[in-house]
Parts: structure tokens; sequence; C-alpha cells
């Protein structure tokens, strides 16, 4: 269960949310919605102890989540980014550079120049969701799943996919907590929150 | 130096009469460059061996540590320019990682390898030169495809933060991709090295007066050692700079 409580969360001096509370429980697939720019991301990273809160606290079973306890409570989490399209290489590493012998000397050869490494290709709706899946069953045991805007760059099909995915975590008693604004996903969630609601 | 290694110089550089009249008939405008290069290497090949002959000559263990100190800095120096990267930020770490990493390699090659003195200056100056100019090539390339991989696969470094990696642990693609860019060139030259390239050192050793098989075995010690210190430099760079930005990293993720 995770517990937030009269949360104020701002960034770069910017208050976005205040007073906010909310109780995710197990077993429940709870939304976080709201209108571009309302601070969905933003509040799902202060859940996982990437920010702090200004005021207030984050609880995970009532164990108090701070900057510097977050890591041991991430170790309960499987989180799904909002940019899950640019993990081409979380799916496949990128192999070794093919060099020819001639670009490099051992001895008494001029310095080489710094390499630049490139963005990899964003992955397509089959892979973003094969990355999803994949990651959501190789940790059976943790106990809360944060998904951020997990349906953005899927089909309605694939959408379909990933919600039934979400819930068979429900089923198994998992915190499934969700960033989105697609109503395909809202319409069926146990608990919607609604950040403009909580805007400054 | 005496009057007749003065007159084998000049006899050496009077080859290079040859060059340049033929680029006095065909390529007048480029000779000029071409006397500038001349004179900047004579300068600066002077300087060099001046330096190394008065490390020679006083032959003192503190005065080669700080020959050590020295270029250790200007090559830490070479590389955060090279990769682009602030001089406050990285300098320090990356020129603790190649004074580490090419001292323990010396020390290691100098001791047990070769054996030798590990103080005298006739092996201690360009064994570890040596090493501290592959280590610093190479660095060029790990450190700069592990900033700018990590910059363009933030998201991937994220994503392992948030499913429970720990720091260190969520660096490792980048650190495997660091590495295969050390490593991939050296797999391809090693494997030509002899056959199609005619190593310089070995040229050099062999003008030295040492024999073959001496200059076999001190090629394997140094070309073991250059790749050997050129990874462990760039591993101890990469986590001296990781250990100062950590709690930036955390908090940023």
């Amino acid at each position: 269960m995770l517990e937030v409580k009269d949360a104020t969360i701002s960034i770069g001096g910017k208050t976005l949310v205040k007073g906010l509370s909310l109780i995710a429980r197990d077993g429940q697939i709870t939304c976080i919605t709201g209108s571009e720019g309302s601070g969905k991301t933003t509040f799902l990273r202060t859940l996982m102890g990437f920010l702090p809160v200004e005021a207030g606290f984050v609880s995970v079973d009532g164990e108090l989540l701070t900057i510097d306890s977050a890591h041991a409570f991430r170790t309960l989490m499987i989180y799904l980014p909002q940019e899950i399209q640019a993990l081409a290489h979380q799916l496949k590493a990128p192999e070794a550079p093919v060099c020819e012998a001639d670009e490099y000397g051992v001895w008494n050869a001029t310095l080489p120049s710094a390499v630049k490494e490139q963005q990899p290709e964003p992955l397509s709706p089959e892979a973003i969701f094969q990355l999803a899946e994949k990651t959501i069953l190789e940790a059976p045991d943790k106990p809360i799943v944060i998904a951020d805007e997990p349906a953005a760059h899927l089909t309605p099909e694939l959408t379909e996919q990933l919600y039934e995915l979400l819930r068979q975590q429900k089923e198994a008693g998992k915190t499934v907590l969700i960033a989105t604004r697609k109503p395909q996903l809202l319409s069926r969630a146990d608990l919607v929150l609604n950040l403009d609601t909580f805007r400054q | 130096m005496n009057t007749g290694l003065l007159l084998h110089t000049l006899l050496g550089l009077l080859l290079l009469v040859i060059p340049a009249g033929l680029l006095y008939f065909l390529e007048r405008p480029m000779l000029k460059n071409f006397g500038i290069a001349i004179v900047r290497m004579i300068i600066q090949l002077a300087v060099l061996c001046l330096v190394v002959w008065g490390l020679i000559r006083v032959d003192s263990p503190w005065l080669l540590i700080l020959w050590l100190l020295a270029i250790a800095a200007y090559s830490g120096w070479i590389v955060v320019k090279r990769c682009k990267q602030e001089v406050k930020k990285l300098m320090l770490p990356v020129s603790a990682g190649l004074l580490i990493g090419v001292s323990l390699i010396a020390f290691w090659l100098l001791g047990l390898v070769f054996p030798v003195r590990i103080f005298d200056p006739h092996w201690f100056v360009p064994v570890t030169a040596l090493l501290m100019g592959h280590a610093t090539a190479m660095m060029i390339r790990g450190l700069s495809t592990y900033l700018s991989a990590l910059q363009a696969d933030e998201q991937q470094y994220e994503f392992l933060r948030g499913n429970g990696l720990a720091h260190f642990k969520a660096l490792q693609p980048f650190l495997r991709r660091s590495l295969l860019a050390v490593i991939s060139p050296t797999v391809a030259n090693l494997s030509v090295l002899g056959l199609t390239s005619m190593p310089l050192l070995l040229v050099g050793i062999l003008l030295g007066g040492i024999s073959p098989l001496h200059a076999f075995l001190l090629m394997i010690g140094m070309i073991a050692g250059c790749v050997s210190a050129s990874v462990l430099s760039m591993a101890l760079s990469i986590f001296c700079y990781e250990l100062s930005q950590r709690h930036i990293r955390q908090t940023a993720a």
C-alpha cells in the first residue's frame, strides 16, 4: 500500500500540487490523471523517491519514504517510464563497434577523437509492449507497479493487452498505480485522482 | 652534446633536402609549412629529451614520482579537453584514474615482468610514458563513449533505477559500452600487429641493441601492460567520477 498525506510537490521552485492525499491500496488499480503539465510524472517520481515532498509525507506499507531510503523501497517496485519507447537498448544491448586496425595504433598513434553516441531508434508499439510485459513478468515478487502513461505509444489493441496484464497484477494483490489520460484505462480504474483539483 | 653527435644530427637532417627540393620545384607554397613542422618537431623532441636527460642524470625516485604526477595531470587535461567536458568536473577523477592505473601496471612490469630496479629512470620513464600515452588515447574513446551514452540513453538509467537497481548496477550497461569502445579497436589492431604493421617500439628496442628474443618478451609485456592499464585507468576514472556525481545523479534521475 502506498500512502501520500497532505503532500506539497514543487519542481524548480514552482508548486505543482498542494495538500494532496491518496491511498493506493493493494489489489486495486489507482489512476492519476490531469491536464498536460499538471505534474503526473513529477508525482510518480516523488512516490518513487526521486524527488522530495516539500510538505507532508509518502509511505510504503506504513514505512516513511525519503530520498535516502528510496532505493530500498524501489526494490519493491516495477516501473514503466513515460519515455519507454526510448529504451531500445534495454531490449537489445548495442553491439561492439566495428573497428579497422588502421583506425588505431598501439604505439605512437595520434590521439583519437571523442566518440558521440546517438540516441537509439524509438521502439515500435509491439516492442514497447514486449518490454513492458518482460519488465512486469520478470518481477513476480514485487508488490507495487508504477506505470507512467503506459499506453501513450500503443495501439488500442495493445493498450487492451497491457490493461489485461495490469489487471492480472491487481488480481495478484499488487498495488497498481498508473498515470494516464486515456479513457480506456481511466474508466476501469478502482480509484481516479485528478491532479488538476490540487493545482495552485 | 659533443661535436660528433651534432655533426651526425646535421647529416640526418640533410636528408630532408630531398623532400624540400621536390617541394621547391613542384609545390612551393607547401615549403613554408614543411619547414615550420620540421622546426616544431626538433624543438619538441629537444625539450622532451632534455627532460628525460635531466631525470636520468638526477636519478631520484622522488623526481620520477613527480614526473608521473605531471604526466598524469597533463594527460587528464588532454582527455577532458578532447572529450569537450568541464575541467573542474572531470580533470581530478580522470587524472587520478590514470595515475593509479598506470602506476600499478608500471610497478608490476618493472618489478616482476622485466624485472629491473623499479626507479631506474632508463626504464621508468619510457615504460610510464608508453603506458600513459596508450591509456590516454583509450580513455578518450572510453570516457567519451560512456558520457555520451549516458546522455543519449538517460532514460535507460532512470528505468533501471526505478526498477530497484543500485546506482553502480544501473551504470553497468554504460560501462559495458565504454569497455567495448576500448577493447574493439585493441582486438582489431593486435591481431595484425607484426603482420601488416611493424610496431615502432619493437624497432626502437632492436635499434637499442637488444636481441630479438628479448625484444619479443619486452613487446609482449608492454602490450599486455598497455591494454590492462587503459582498461584499469578507465574503470578507476569512471568510478571516481561517479562517486563525485553520485548525489547529483541520484536526485536528478
